[in-house]
């Protein structure tokens, strides 16, 4: 067993290193002379300095954040409660439900754009973070639905009623029995949410205002003109506040558990 | 791709209730949601499809079938085929990386298993494009990894690396791997460690007790991993724009060029995406049916 | 178990945190829920004249710019910006539009005034007109320049890396020969590619008609394979990374590229002739600030900011008295002011036919593709 548990650490290892290897030359970048991010030139901090000076990508990174943080809190809640509820009661055309509910994941981003554009401008809701938010929830909470009916499968549905019989009314059955076992399902679902949300374009691009533009736009807005390397350095200032705020918590939890 | 789920799912039915008013009053925010922003624009979509080409994109409103004609031609199903062969090889390969990674986080200590869960996600919380074109000065003919083999005495040219199916492949698998890892994490951790270390005592060997044991408890993960690759990965075409310098064009750039490309012809995209989701939907439902048929019976 | 969920607010906050001191006005706070949407959600009344909606190509009006016509007029400019003129067509066409300004490409303006879909200029208002280059006023698609003002003008040549490449390269054919296989980068654009074909038979960009597709499938037939990268974004990329030696693709590209490696790289036009693009500004039908849209253009007409956008973005400009301020070095880029006579051609609305310019294309890169 112990070289089975040496051989998975391993590979482990290799896979996130895969993942980190973009994540490490983008750093590197951040501090490279030339504009154009292709060749190292020489080392710098202009580009950090550029960021203080750039109120569009700080103003759009912000956008970004404002929706993908809505857009996770709404997803959870929707998908969550609609993966809890199909599995538990037999409604009658649920399997046609939960097709519908999946299509947004198959639905070329352009045409979930286009057909969500038009139904926004159909009913009048002016362009803005709400049809954003909403569009980005739409294509979002199917991927928790998902987490948290592969979490629930086999499970005995006893586990709620021996609550029910001790006496709990069906909300706290819900809130202090499934939630906490469907947990690992909602975090996974939660973050795969927030990285779906913040990095979307096509969608965005449609369903956006001038106002509400977020990040993915205005890099892509860029890249004619060449990817510069301030999108590298607000990219890495993100992780690095990321990574340092959840050690932080971490760190402040293990003190006083 | 998630019957397997689905069965566990129709394993239960029998101890489903009826929904009482409680049931369905709870339920309805997902059920408006889908008839407000799924249903609606799907008919929407829907309609355009049978409609004629506006001069500057939109549609003329009316009744043809040659969208859908246009959608059999064999110039566009060779595509189909492609993008179906891609992200069937993307699935495969996320399936084998990611299993080993979810299976380490869901035994991990519980302490570190959120720490390892942010860790897999915190690297897409970049722009798609940065890292993108991070892998181009990694794979370039003059990148990194060249040079690298190079130093290392490997190889003395460098190899063609970027612009090559392999590295949409890698672009396909770097971008979608989270989403194989997440799903099966959540099915990993709820695995009773009693199980298996029974299926050892046992005399089944590491393998033996994988494949009879753990692979079966942790299908749904797996079934839910499968859905949430394949699906999204046959729309994808950034990648190839970028890593495949766009030589092969995937059913997501076909459908891309009738709203955003020179060819401006809205009701050819919309057939194409109709086409797309009612086979989908259609697979999708029937598999759905069948399993809670087989269950019933 | 909730640790994660404390993890990830935690570290939204302190972003939040973060990006609110940098900026004066901080969004509502993310975590209450309600908060966010409803804000957002009141329509933006429209200050009359104190605004001005502008969708523009991405990054092609300097923030610069607009902040001292703000500074100036008191009009405050929302761009909003995109990436094609397809994509701009797409996001009007839905109905979305309360634009004031947009930018298309000649073409695009031909189809538009075409549709009656752009409100005529008042020329009264802009003094600054008279700063346009005599050859602007006459092109087909708006002749005398009733409904657009050209805000920048380019080509599509050829970029050769003179390093790896030692044969003279003067047209078309002299780029898709076999023994380039393999180096060669082409915009991933439909018309363009079909217009090069058309050239090589002495077929100007206006002669796009069902019989010429089929006369040019076999020479683009022949080409295709011999491309390695189709990129319209950064065409640059791959020759700048010297994983090809040669390239198809919008002087603004080849500028960049002559600018920042000096010596390494060379812009010809081809002796076919080669694709003129002028980008105007426009006021579609449905405008609510026609007069802002008229002072933005004349502001923009003036040599002085007019210089500003021309030393940001390396194109043609058509503004002749702010060519004047040119740097020297700038007027002698070859890939912004090419010398010499080159036969340019600018495209024309092919209505319907875009369907099958694309069909030919689609079918001719996946035959060709490995």
């Amino acid at each position: 067993m112990k070289s089975v548990r040496r051989l998975l650490a391993t590979w482990t290892g290799i896979v996130f290193v895969f993942f980190y290897l973009p994540i490490a030359i983008m750093i590197l970048f951040s501090f490279n002379q030339s504009k154009l991010n292709i060749v190292w030139t020489g080392f710098t901090l202009d580009w950090y300095a550029a960021l203080w000076h750039d109120s569009v990508l700080v103003r759009t990174l912000q956008n970004s954040l404002i929706v993908a943080s809505v857009t996770t809190v709404l997803s959870v809640v929707l998908g969550t409660v609609g993966g809890w509820l199909l599995y538990r009661y037999r409604y009658r055309a649920s399997g046609l439900l939960e097709t519908f509910v999946f299509l947004p994941m198959i639905v070329p981003e352009v045409i979930l754009g286009v057909s969500l554009l038009i139904l926004f401008v159909t009913i009048g809701l002016q362009l803005g973070y709400t049809t954003i938010i909403i569009s980005h929830v739409t294509f979002c909470f199917p991927f928790v639905m998902a987490a948290v009916q592969a979490r629930l499968a086999g499970l005995d549905p006893a586990l709620e009623e021996a609550a029910l019989d001790l006496g709990a009314t069906p909300v706290q059955a819900f809130t202090k029995v499934l939630v906490p076992y469907l947990m690992p399902a909602i975090i996974s679902g939660a973050l795969m949410s927030f990285t779906l949300s913040l990095d979307e374009l096509i969608v965005t691009y449609f369903t956006a205002s001038a106002r509400t533009r977020t990040l993915p736009l205005e890099i892509f807005g860029r890249v004619k003109k060449g990817l510069d390397p301030s999108l590298n350095a607000i990219s890495t200032v993100f992780i690095l506040v990321t990574v340092t705020a959840v050690f932080l918590t971490e760190a402040l939890r293990r003190r006083n558990p | 791709m998630r019957q397997e789920a689905t069965r566990f799912n129709a394993a239960a039915t029998e101890r489903q209730r009826q929904p009482g008013r409680a049931g369905w009053l709870l339920l309805s925010p997902v059920i408006a949601w889908a008839i407000a922003f799924v249903i609606a624009p799907a008919l929407i979509m829907l309609v355009y499809s049978f409609a004629r080409r506006g001069t500057l994109g939109g549609v003329i409103l009316g009744f043809t079938l040659e969208n859908y004609a246009s959608v059999l031609d064999p110039v566009y199903l060779q595509i189909v085929i492609r993008s179906i062969y891609y992200a069937g090889i993307t699935t495969a390969v996320c399936l084998c990386a990611g299993y080993p990674v979810a299976f380490l986080i869901g035994r991990a200590d519980p302490r570190w298993r959120n720490l390892l869960l942010m860790a897999v996600m915190v690297p897409f919380w970049t722009s798609f494009l940065i890292r993108t074109y991070a892998w181009v000065t990694i794979l370039k003919s003059e990148g990194l990894l060249n040079s690298l083999l190079i130093q290392l005495n490997l190889i003395s040219q460098p190899l063609e690396m970027l612009y090559t199916p392999g590295a949409v492949v890698l672009g396909l698998v770097y971008t979608f791997l989270p989403f194989m890892i997440l799903p099966i994490y959540s099915s990993v951790e709820k695995l009773d460690g009693a199980l298996i270390e029974a299926a050892l005592d046992l005399g089944a060997g590491p393998m033996r007790a994988f494949s009879r044991v753990i692979v079966p408890l942790t299908t749904p993960g797996i079934a839910a991993g499968v859905l949430l690759v394949f699906v999204p990965s046959l729309g994808l075409y950034a990648v190839n724009d970028i890593l495949g310098g766009g030589r092969v064009d995937m059913i997501g750039n076909i459908i891309e060029n009738q709203f955003k490309g020179n060819a401006r012809n809205w009701p050819f995209g919309a057939a194409l995406g109709t086409t797309l989701l009612v086979s989908f939907g259609f697979i999708y439902w029937f598999v759905n049916q069948r399993q809670r048929a087989t269950a019933a019976r | 178990m909730t640790r994660i969920a404390s993890h990830t607010l935690g570290a939204l906050a302190a972003a939040l945190a973060m990006l609110a001191c940098s900026d004066s006005a901080p969004p509502p706070a993310p975590s209450s829920e309600a908060a966010v949407p409803a804000a957002p959600a009141a329509p933006q009344p429209a200050e009359a004249a104190g605004e001005l909606n502008l969708f523009a190509w991405s990054e092609y009006v300097p923030q610069s710019v607009l902040e001292a016509f703000t500074k100036e007029t008191g009009i405050r400019v929302n761009y909003e910006s995109y990436g094609s003129n397809e994509e701009m067509l797409a996001k009007l066409m839905s109905g979305a539009a309360n634009y004031d300004l947009i930018q298309p490409s000649e073409y695009v303006v031909e189809a538009l005034v075409k549709e009656n879909l752009l409100v005529p200029l008042d020329k009264a208002k802009l003094p600054n007109l008279k700063n346009v280059g005599p050859e602007y006023w006459k092109q087909p698609h708006d002749p005398g320049l009733s409904y657009s003002v050209p805000y920048m003008q380019g080509t599509v040549g050829i970029i050769v890396n003179t390093e790896k490449v030692k044969d003279p390269v003067t047209g078309y054919a002299d780029v898709f020969q076999p023994k380039y296989k393999g180096r060669i980068v082409i915009l991933d654009d439909a018309l363009e590619i079909v217009t090069w074909g058309l050239a090589t038979q002495g077929i100007a960009p206006d002669g796009v008609t069902k019989e010429n597709l089929e006369k040019v499938r076999p020479v683009l037939a022949a080409w295709l394979p011999l491309v390695k990268v189709y990129d319209s974004d950064s065409p640059k990329t791959a020759l700048l990374n010297g994983d090809v030696d040669l390239g198809i693709a919008w002087s603004g590209e080849a500028a960049i590229l002559i600018k920042e490696q000096p010596g390494k790289f060379a812009y010809v036009l081809p002796k076919e002739g080669a694709h003129m693009f002028i980008d105007n500004l426009v006021i579609p039908k449905g405008a609510q600030h026609v007069d802002a849209a008229h002072q933005f253009i004349d502001y923009i007409l003036r040599p002085e900011v007019s210089l500003q956008i021309s030393e940001e973005f390396p194109y043609t400009n058509p503004n002749l008295e702010a060519r004047k301020l040119l740097s020297p070095e700038d007027q002698a880029n070859p890939a912004s002011y090419p010398p010499g006579n080159p036969k340019l051609a600018t495209f024309r609305d092919i209505g319907a036919l875009a369907a099958d310019v694309d069909k030919l294309f689609t079918d001719l890169k996946a035959k060709s593709g490995s």
